[in-house]
């Protein structure tokens, strides 16, 4: 299945949740947030929250700054 | 005590957290300052490189994290990002800013305004960027705004109060805290911006970009302490003639 992560082409050989994809990514959830066809999508969803084929995953995390 | 929302705090100086030239000076200067309530932003993940744990240092601290909107350019853009640093920080505590023009980085009151209607209807704590027209502030207050952050000068220019006259209409008209942000440079731009009767202040680029950010934390926290002390005593009356303060006697005269 092909979904993009952060504009980039991103190849799912499962079905996956979006916590799957945070932990097969090895991203920090701590600070990060993510949104999937511009909606954003909250933390306790990503557990149960299967991508879909296509889906626009884009994650974000909190940096410095004023 | 400074009262933003349902909170207090002590200190009136808030800090911006970029631009330092680590986290360990970032977090000497967050001390120094005594800052309660800092500044940070949102950025897409870069994959493949590591993520800076920013929040835990942040946390042990134990003061209130304001993430901001920066980056937004329109207020769909800045509602995404508000509800994205919702979810990342668990607060509904917001720096709303949007700013399209990257030279000046002028804050979109049009864009400004109709976010802030949407994302207070959102349950958001919203502390909007603007600039210094008493106008919009006053629509923005309007809007539910917890606080209304008017720019003294361009973002990171150390100008100064460039608006004063205007600034001093907002805070006259105020009914929510003002907290001048962008553009303090010295520590005596934040004692007068004190003066006024500004709520607090927001210093980033001078504190974070001097050499000596530590003292220079701390010269602003003397500094916005002795400019609140200031206002709350009442400022002296101003004359355009001498008033002496020692006794004119006419022994002199009699040399």
């Amino acid at each position: 299945m092909h979904i993009t992560v952060n504009d980039d082409p991103f190849q799912l050989e499962a079905v996956s949740t979006v916590e799957q994809l945070v932990t097969r990514l090895g991203l920090d959830p701590n600070g990060l947030a993510v949104a999937i066809n511009n909606n954003v999508l909250a933390k306790r969803l990503w557990p149960e929250h299967r991508l879909a084929p296509a889906d626009a995953v884009q994650f974000f995390q909190l940096v410095t700054g004023g | 005590m400074l009262t933003i929302a349902d909170k207090t705090f002590h200190s009136r100086l808030l800090l911006g957290s970029g631009k330092f030239a680590s986290a360990a000076l970032m977090q000497q200067a967050i001390v120094a300052s005594e800052t309660q309530l800092i500044t940070l932003a949102l950025k897409r993940v870069q994959l493949g490189k590591p993520q800076d744990d920013l929040l835990t240092p942040l946390r042990q601290l134990n003061i209130q994290l304001l993430p901001n909107t920066s980056g937004a350019k329109t207020a769909k853009e800045a509602i995404l990002a508000a509800e994205l640093a919702r979810d990342a920080l668990d607060t509904n505590w917001l720096k709303l800013e949007i700013h399209p023009d990257p030279r000046y980085l002028m804050p979109d009151p049009l864009e400004t305004l109709l976010a802030a209607e949407q994302l207070v209807q959102r349950g958001f704590v919203v502390l909007p960027y603007c600039g210094a027209d008493p106008v919009l502030c006053k629509r923005l207050e309007q809007a539910g705004c917890a606080a209304v952050m008017p720019l003294a000068a361009p973002i990171g220019s150390n100008l100064g109060l460039q608006t004063e006259a205007m600034l001093r209409i907002i805070i006259e008209q105020a009914g929510v805290p003002v907290i001048i942000d962008a553009g303090l440079g010295y520590p005596s731009h934040a004692c007068a911006a004190m003066e006024l009767g500004a709520a607090a202040v927001l210093i980033n680029t001078a504190i974070a970009t001097n050499h000596s950010p530590v003292s220079m934390a701390n010269a602003f926290k003397l500094a916005v302490q002795a400019g609140r002390s200031a206002y709350e005593a009442g400022l002296s009356v101003q004359h355009l003639t001498a008033k002496a303060s020692s006794p004119l006697t006419k022994f002199l005269a009699s040399l």
